[in-house]
């Protein structure tokens, strides 16, 4: 698999992991506005989706999307936050038709909307369940550093080193904090790659 | 207002009936729902088609008639509690689903498993495949019209779970294996057992492609239905004996391996045909070479212990951080996604399920094919419903 097909994306990080200890081959944190585009890219090599899982963290909904290849084999995980106060990804269903039913599943388990999906209307759950199962009580959140390995880090920005950060005293300023940290972020990278 | 009697009949029927699908434009289609008690659907899935005379224009899984919530049992049960969940998640192989459980524990457990409990794996596993496909292989014909294989591939089927029943002391949700090795190990009873059975599943083998392979009825039936290719496998991620009947030699076993199967000789059987008789060759050719793994293991099986030494108790607190662990099923990859917090429950545990993504590309392949050909398409993706709703 070649390592490059990443770049010019806005990357949070890119990880090379031990694949056997965690089963994947590279893990890639992105800013959600490049989530199709890293999509298309992956589509281009030729890979595959196996899942989209989420993971209900005190930074947010980790969105986590494995793929792999047919033919070089090698699981990419790729993974987006969604903040707790608006949990939306855009859909990646128009490169990856596989995708419609994990989103639906993903909708139905967390809540997490997915911007632009053709149908997103219950798959699991009864219509009128009106509760999403696997979403953590208050309190009861963990933050993604107590059990995210960082991996072998190739690309990174500031934003990832705020992950692994030690925890701040206090929940809600700490969360606002990363949100502006994160708009900042965003703005940058956003105009380095254009440039 | 209502302004023509097909808007009172929907308004009548509900949204029940159509289930979010809005009618056509004009008045020569018809909505009609495959299921949830169609005995084609092997138990209650659902199928929501538009049809035109004969031929289906639209259709739409409606899936959840089975779910359980496995995923939430799994944060709410220590890891060992959690075992028994995987036998029901797909009844047919559940040590494959015991297998990618297990695996993803010992990966984030860093737990070394002996040497012979791999070969136990490996031989119990591949027998449960064969069991997995012969019910498969029934069940298949007996949706196309054919009511006589199922009674012989029931016949032998119930060999291998009389033998999978002195190891393992259960007969469909099997719950053998255990972070560390395997519950118990193998007998003499049961290596007897299954050193006759093997010549035996060889002999009958001739006599299914004679009876029922080469047979004009099933082929007109399945021959150039369900044109699946290999890029649409790839946007829709399905596995297994789908994408190798799409002419891909991917097996997780060779792509991926795990365990001893690096160390067997075994073919992967593809087929180019891309359609459900590529996806039948394939399972039945399957069989063939299980037979020949479980051969070989048996050979080479060492002495030894069949569990680790300190191997976790119900109790035990997995270390925190994340593990992914993919086997072969007989449907396709199986992945276990496990994040633990260090805790003595998992933090989250994402099921992939292969039948769920071998079924999600139904919609796209049945569009414009004739009821009788959506029944052989549905066969031909084997689906096990509880592993759909999980």
């Amino acid at each position: 698999m070649n390592s490059d097909w990443f770049k010019g994306l806005n990357l949070i990080s890119v990880s090379k992991m031990s694949p056997e200890k965690t089963g994947l081959a590279y893990s890639v944190y992105l800013g959600p506005d490049h989530l199709l585009d890293a999509a298309r890219r992956l589509y281009d090599l030729g890979c595959f989706i196996e899942d989209i899982s989420v993971v209900d963290a005190a930074d947010g909904f980790m969105v986590v999307y494995h793929f792999d290849h047919f033919t070089s084999p090698g699981r990419i995980a790729l993974r987006v936050l969604a903040p707790h106060d608006k949990p939306e990804v855009s859909t990646i269903s128009e490169v990856f038709s596989g995708a419609n039913w994990h989103e639906r599943e993903c909708h139905d388990f967390f809540g997490v909307s997915f911007t632009g999906h053709p149908n997103m209307t219950p798959l699991l759950m009864p219509d009128d369940a009106g509760f999403h199962p696997l979403l953590k009580e208050d309190g009861k959140r963990k933050r993604m550093s107590e059990f995210i390995s960082p991996g072998d880090v190739i690309v990174k920005s500031p934003e990832f080193d705020a992950i692994f950060a030690p925890a701040e005293p206090e929940e809600g300023s700490a969360s606002d904090d990363k949100v502006a940290a994160k708009a900042g972020a965003d703005k940058t990278a956003g105009s380095s790659s254009e440039a | 207002m209502l302004h023509t009697e097909r808007e009172y009949s929907k308004l009548i029927a509900g949204d029940f009936y159509t289930h979010h699908m809005e009618p056509g434009p004009d008045d020569r289609t018809m909505i009609l729902n495959m299921g949830p008690q169609h005995p084609s659907t092997h138990g209650v899935l659902r199928i929501v088609i538009e049809i035109d005379g004969e031929y289906i224009l639209r259709a739409e899984p409606v899936l959840g008639y089975l779910h359980r919530m496995q995923e939430k049992m799994g944060e709410l049960k220590t890891y060992l509690q959690y075992m028994p969940n995987m036998g029901r998640v797909d009844y047919l192989h559940a040590l494959a689903w015991n297998w990618a459980y297990v695996g993803a524990v010992e990966r984030l457990g860093g737990i070394e498993v002996p040497e012979r409990a791999q070969y136990v794996r490996v031989i119990t596993t591949e027998l449960n495949r064969i069991s997995s496909h012969l019910l498969w292989w029934g069940a298949f014909l007996l949706d196309l019209g054919a009511f006589t294989p199922i009674l012989y591939a029931f016949d032998d089927r119930e060999k291998i779970l009389d033998l999978l029943q002195i190891p393992t002391g259960s007969r469909l949700t099997l719950c053998y294996f255990r972070p560390g090795g395997v519950v118990n190990d193998l007998t003499k009873d049961f290596i007897d057992g299954l050193r006759e059975f093997i010549p035996h599943m060889r002999s009958r083998l001739p006599m299914y492609k004679g009876l029922v392979t080469d047979n004009i009825i099933l082929r007109k039936r399945v021959e150039g239905v369900g044109i699946i290719t290999e890029e649409t496998c790839r946007r829709y991620g399905a596995t297994g004996p789908v994408v190798r009947g799409s002419g891909l030699a991917y097996d997780v076993r060779r792509a991926e391996p795990y365990s001893v199967y690096d160390k067997f000789d075994f073919e992967i059987p593809t087929d180019k045909e891309c359609d459900a008789m590529g996806r039948y060759n394939v399972r039945v050719a399957e069989i063939e070479q299980s037979l020949r793994i479980i051969e070989q293991a048996l050979d080479a099986m060492p002495d030894g212990p069949h569990m680790v030494k300190g191997a976790p108790k119900v109790k035990w607190k997995a270390p925190a951080g994340e593990s992914y662990f993919a086997v072969e099923g007989a449907r396709g990859k199986i992945g276990v996604h496990v994040v633990s917090d260090g805790s003595n429950t998992p933090y989250r545990v994402k099921l992939r399920a292969p039948g769920f993504c071998n079924m999600s590309l139904f919609a796209e392949v049945a569009r414009g094919v004739l009821i009788a050909d959506a029944v052989a398409i549905l066969g031909s993706l084997d689906l096990v419903i509880p592993e759909l709703d999980r």
